[in-house]
């Protein structure tokens, strides 16, 4: 390898990022943009879930109950209806996501300890919200039993241990106010970190496309410096994204940073490596521009979006994705990401992962170096 | 250096794309010095050999040496010593021309200390002084053209290869390439080189063939002529072909066929040149009362008629046969 060649190359691809404009954007701007974008629009923070409410009963414990239930942020009480037939076109209307209706006996079963009968009807086409409003009712039922009758409860010579047979004591690790962007957003940026994988492709096919390709394989350059050359200011662009998205995530998301920021930056360059190297390969394969677009997303960023665990657990995926997501760097720079970002561990338990990045790196410039020569001639 | 050591040689080149023969065992050999034309119509095989000429395809069958190495094991030795321009226009438009010439300096190796002299020289020759730091997308065709030719020859190299540089390209300005291409022929490439640059040039233009000092004539993957524009005009035109301005172009190419098919006057050929016929045949002399015999009874009228020089057009056509 001639450094002057790769920095001939390294130079003159500097020139065309500082030059065209779009491309300028494309991997600068869009890794933050779309990090903006998706932590909004896919983060489940559901909040002022609307229910209806039919109460039955009509005691003054009944109306404390409700006033319970709805006394946070996390229910809304939407109406107070009289009839199940109300409750149907709310549902319909898409109203309310839930619905809770008090029996008749409701104050004086539960005064007699003969349990919470209570009936929910959630909206099966709106699963989450359903499930959301069915856990947040029984939440506030518990606590309603915990403070508003245990004087009752008491005065009959019970405990209040004594009725929860059950004692579940949850803990939750690594992200105990359980925020789902906690999660979410290491693994985001995992994704958007990949972006320059988009460029590389792009510029390979745009040689090709413009025919400069042909005119740089006469010069002096090898392949080999052709691709190092290529790949070598991306990886730089990339490594000012890999500064600036965790400083977004902190600032901005509040999402704890409990690791080492260089491990983060070495194994972010790492990674870098890997995911341009598939950009190479796309931008080898393919003819024009918008056939290296079109190919990026089907094998870079689809995969990388649903096959890297991020929202998917890998291990309830089919063997033969599995097989697939171990072949994708996202996969192990998700793990990366989330291992340094909350519970902040070190190399000794992530060294695997980098390794893996390294070695599809590697896999994939053999690949496309290979290819290259043959597309050739 | 040896001088004597032909810039190329082809024995026996062949180029098979699965069933298709784009080059079909062709020789030949392009001396120092020299600007050799590789001439023939679009897909005859010229872009297929000039790419195996610089080892970027591998030639089916055949050798090739580019002065004295072999084009494809020792491409790494050769690249360096010899420029190319693609067929397509192959610089970058959205860098400057600036950036253009110091990127492809850079790639043959040229240290930092030579570039800006040769960068300047270069833009000499382009005639773009003062306009280092326009967008090459802002130049004109035949600038472009200049200045891809101007960044081929950076680095001084023994051979150039042009794969139709004057393609698309308005008149005046093939003119002008032309010139800076006789130019480059006659300084000496190098301190080594005595001689100047040797060119190997396609093209379709018959009037640039007559530019050439030797040509190749291609066709459907072989060579039909080759030989100096002279040599070749003595092969392949055994006639003489005379020129008429008749008053009706149209029509006395008509009758002036109908007698050749007819047996009763021995014509090679008859085309329409414009508003001029061109009629070869050998012993025009004699001929030329029986043509104007032949006209007038058709009632065209012979306003001008003379033996020409034979064009290099005449004769492909004539080969072409």
């Amino acid at each position: 390898m001639n450094l002057r060649h790769i920095w001939a190359v390294t130079r003159k691809e500097f020139h065309h990022i500082l030059r065209e404009r779009s491309t300028l954007i494309l991997v600068l701007i869009t890794p933050t943009a779309l990090l903006l974008l998706m932590a909004y629009a896919l983060t489940v923070d559901i909040q002022n879930v609307p229910i209806a409410v039919l109460d039955l009963d009509r005691s003054s414990l009944s109306r404390s109950f409700v006033q319970q239930i709805t006394a946070g942020e996390d229910l809304q009480l939407y109406a107070q209806v009289n009839t199940l037939d109300e409750i149907e076109g709310l549902l319909m209307h898409g109203d309310i996501k839930a619905a809770l209706i008090l029996s008749p006996a409701f104050a004086s079963d539960l005064l007699s300890l003969r349990g919470l009968p209570l009936q929910i009807i959630i909206d099966g086409t709106e699963p989450e919200s359903g499930a959301f409003a069915v856990d947040h009712i029984a939440w506030r039922a518990e606590e309603f039993i915990n403070t508003a009758i245990s004087d009752q409860i008491q005065a009959r010579g019970f405990s209040i241990e004594s009725l929860q047979p059950i004692d579940l004591r949850i803990r939750t690790w690594f992200n105990p106010s359980l925020k789902p962007r906690n999660d979410l957003i290491p693994g985001l940026i995992s994704m958007v970190l990949g972006m320059p994988a988009l460029s590389v492709a792009l510029t390979l096919a745009h040689e090709r496309e413009h025919g400069t390709l042909e005119q740089l394989m006469a010069t002096p350059i090898k392949r080999s410096e052709l691709l190092v050359g290529k790949m070598l200011p991306y990886i730089i662009v990339g490594l000012v994204n890999v500064i600036v998205i965790p400083i977004l995530a902190v600032l901005w998301f509040k999402i704890p940073f409990n690791g080492s920021f260089a491990l983060f930056f070495v194994l972010s360059a790492l990674f870098l490596f890997a995911i341009l190297s598939m950009g190479i390969i796309v931008g080898v394969f393919m003819p024009t521009q918008a056939a290296a677009l079109a190919l990026s997303f089907l094998v870079i960023f689809f995969p990388g979006f649903f096959l890297t665990g991020i929202f998917f657990p890998i291990a309830s995926m089919p063997e033969m994705m599995r097989m697939e997501a171990l072949g994708l760097p996202g996969t192990h720079y998700a793990v990366i990401t989330r291992g340094i970002f909350l519970p902040g561990v070190g190399l000794n338990i992530l060294w695997p992962y980098a390794v893996m990045l390294v070695g599809l790196g590697f896999a994939f410039t053999g690949v496309a170096a290979l290819f290259f020569k043959k597309k050739l001639g | 250096m040896n001088n004597k050591i032909p810039a190329v040689t082809a024995r026996g080149l062949t180029k098979y794309f699965g069933d298709f023969t784009a080059v079909n065992e062709i020789d030949f050999e392009v001396c120092r010095g020299e600007i050799f034309g590789f001439l023939g119509p679009n897909g005859s095989g010229k872009t297929t050999t000039i790419r195996m000429l610089l080892g970027l395809l591998q030639p089916s069958a055949g050798s090739i040496s580019v002065l004295g190495l072999d084009a494809h094991g020792d491409a790494a030795s050769i690249r360096p010593r010899v420029g190319y321009m693609s067929q397509r226009f192959s610089l970058y438009n959205d860098l400057t021309v600036i950036q253009n010439l110091k990127f492809y300096g850079a790639a043959y190796g040229l240290s930092e200390a030579l570039l800006p002299e040769r960068i300047q020289e270069a833009l000499q020759m382009a005639g773009l002084e003062g306009r280092e730091y326009a967008k090459t997308k802002d130049l004109s065709g035949g600038w472009r053209q200049r200045l891809a030719l101007s960044a081929a020859i950076l680095h001084r190299p023994e051979v150039l290869f042009l794969d139709e540089p004057t393609a698309g390209v308005d008149p005046i300005s093939r003119r002008a390439f032309w010139d800076l291409l006789y130019r480059l022929v006659t300084t000496p490439a190098n301190e080594e080189t005595q001689g100047g640059v040797t060119v190997f040039v396609t093209t379709h233009y018959m009037d640039e063939a007559e530019h050439c000092h030797r040509l190749a004539f291609i066709q459907r993957g072989e060579i039909i002529a080759y030989g100096s524009p002279k040599d070749i005009k003595h092969q392949k035109m055994s006639g003489q072909v005379l020129e008429i301005a008749p008053s009706n172009a149209v029509a006395a190419v008509k009758v002036l066929r109908e007698a050749r098919d007819s047996g009763k006057l021995p014509f090679d050929e008859v085309e329409l040149y414009g508003a001029l016929v061109h009629v070869v045949a050998p012993g025009m002399e004699e001929l030329q009362s029986r043509i104007t015999t032949e006209l007038r009874q058709a009632s065209i009228h012979i306003e001008q008629m003379q033996i020409i020089e034979p064009s290099l057009e005449d004769v492909f056509i004539a080969s072409m046969r």
